[in-house]
């Protein structure tokens, strides 16, 4: 396999990636859907670090960079400001995956950004949602309801501040702590092993946003003697979300394509929920 | 009549950028929101105080947990409007304003399922090789569907009332919004199908379970299953066959990165 060569960046350069991982985050839900979430988001915000890598315009190049793009169309949801540093540990991976083909499975990124982004997600929604904006519009309410203007000014900076510090910094960070981290383990020659548990973590989580973030429930009863649902769960909790999931799986390895899955999944919402069948 | 009702659609199209393009750095809140139509409608001081009850009834909303809670920015910008041209309190201004931010919420709803083909047509024009094509799906026409979605509605109920909308609303049968909402569930779950896609293997689908069932029956977070798993993978680094006996602190380090 083809290698690539990545220069490192220099300090100016550096800047320059920090701030388009900066803002990229924050554009990240510009075309938030249900299927992917913020996929496009995180492709969009990883691109300019693929077209650096692959940008000699030669055919070995091009399909390495579809490849690369592909791959970033996968599921993504994170909280803007933390996606930040998923963006700058996915493009240190990006990179040492081009320096190293052979010993990077490339399906690590994904397993990665997977691992990443519920906890960060976790901690994000609850400081900034629950914490930061609380704060800031329990004092700007107060401000505000005196007709003073310096409400809605203070709650925007007071929310801002952390925010921007989190978002420029978690990209930095992330960018320049995956380098070490990658270089050391390529040194080490022990690749092969940190990707298979890195997937390890990837999927356990996968398994538990299954658990938390789909929630079909199925109304089915007879009188109040009987619930279906009741039923259900006292045999495991969430049957119904896995289950769903289970079969767009077999779909895919099925080979059906993902535009037919797409039309099987609201036609299935159209039909299952008049039916009283799930909702 | 006309200049206001676009203003106001663009105080409601800037409300709408904060989550889709500014990072939620809370423009959006009623606050804020309020506070932009005050400037537009020539009277700031109402705006604020209207906008300071609205923050605080739909912060009310959101500790409640409400299924599907009114769009905030539409209800923000609608109820401070009404509050003002109309000379009522923010209570009211809000009963007004809530079938056109319920609207939007279900319009919304499809907004977001059809922006699940845009992945078909970034897949179709990565394969052709059209790279630029598949950046702007994201960045130009997922941004203008959205903001075209929040000017237009907040433009006609400003421009005509709320008046149509109610009737709209009305006319929109409960069956059709139990539907597309079991439809946005089900989305979902394909999308982890895709994501498990690349790593699933007969070998590893137990990791799988084993995250879903800490949730699924101890009801744990993200985060603790998260927490679960880098410990777990500690350990089997410690079981399994090592080829390098040598090297495993780096190891360590590694798997501590995904905290």
């Amino acid at each position: 396999m083809q290698t690539w060569t990545v220069p490192t960046l220099n300090k100016r350069q550096s800047r320059k990636r920090y701030w388009s991982f900066f803002w990229r985050s924050y554009a990240i839900q510009a075309s938030w859907n249900y299927e992917g979430q913020m996929n496009l988001g995180f492709l969009y915000g990883i691109a300019p670090v693929i077209d650096r890598i692959y940008g000699d315009g030669t055919p070995a190049s091009l399909e390495a960079k579809k490849d690369a793009y592909r791959r970033h169309l996968a599921f993504y949801n994170c909280t803007p400001q933390t996606s930040s540093f998923v963006l700058g540990v996915a493009s240190s991976m990006e990179e040492e995956y081009a320096r190293n083909p052979t010993s990077f499975d490339p399906n690590s990124i994904n397993a990665v950004k997977s691992s990443l982004m519920g906890p960060l997600s976790g901690v994000g929604d609850s400081f900034f949602q629950g914490t930061i904006k609380v704060l800031a519009f329990g004092l700007g309410v107060n401000f505000a309801r005196k007709g003073s203007i310096l409400g809605p000014i203070l709650a925007v900076l007071i929310s801002f501040v952390p925010a921007f510090l989190v978002t420029y910094y978690g990209g930095k960070l992330g960018y320049t702590a995956g380098n070490k981290f990658l270089t050391k383990l390529t040194k080490a020659g022990i690749m092969d092993r940190a990707m298979y548990l890195v997937t390890i973590v990837g999927l356990m989580v996968i398994g538990s946003m299954i658990a938390s973030m789909i929630g079909i429930t199925t109304p089915i009863h007879m009188g109040k003697a009987f619930s279906l649902q009741k039923t259900l769960d006292t045999i495991f909790p969430q049957m119904i979300p896995l289950a769903f999931t289970f079969v767009m799986y077999w779909l895919l390895q099925k080979k059906v394509t993902t535009g037919w899955i797409l039309v099987i999944c609201i036609v299935s919402g159209l039909v299952l929920s008049p039916l009283g069948i799930f909702k | 009549m006309l200049v206001k009702a676009i203003l106001l659609g663009l105080v409601g199209v800037l409300g709408n950028l904060d989550s889709r393009f500014l990072g939620r750095t809370n423009l959006e809140q009623p606050l804020v929101m309020g506070a932009f139509v005050g400037l537009v409608l020539g009277d700031l001081t109402k705006g604020l105080i209207v906008g300071a009850s609205l923050e605080l009834v739909f912060m009310g909303m959101a500790n409640i947990g409400a299924a599907a809670p009114p769009d905030l920015v539409l209800g923000s910008v609608i109820a401070t409007s009404f509050a003002i041209l109309s000379h009522t309190n923010a209570q009211t201004a809000l009963t007004i304003a809530l079938p056109v931010a319920i609207l939007g919420q279900m319009i919304g709803i499809v907004l977001r399922m059809f922006m699940s083909t845009f992945n078909r047509w970034a897949a179709a024009d990565i394969d052709a090789g059209k790279f630029a094509k598949a950046r702007r799906l994201h960045i130009l026409w997922g941004l203008l569907l959205n903001v075209s979605m929040y000017f237009i509605l907040i433009f006609l109920s400003i421009y005509f009332g709320t008046g149509v909308v109610k009737v709209v609303v009305k006319a929109i049968p409960t069956w059709l919004t139990n539907a597309l909402t079991l439809a946005s569930k089900i989305l979902p779950a394909f999308g982890f199908a895709l994501l498990m896609q690349t790593m699933l293997t007969k070998k590893t689908v137990v990791y799988l379970l084993i995250g879903f069932f800490i949730t699924a029956y101890g009801n744990l977070s993200v985060i603790a299953v998260a927490i679960f798993a880098v410990l777990l993978v500690l350990v089997l680094n410690e079981i399994l066959p090592k080829k390098n006996v040598a090297t495993t602190t780096e190891q360590n380090d590694d798997d501590l990165e995904e905290l």
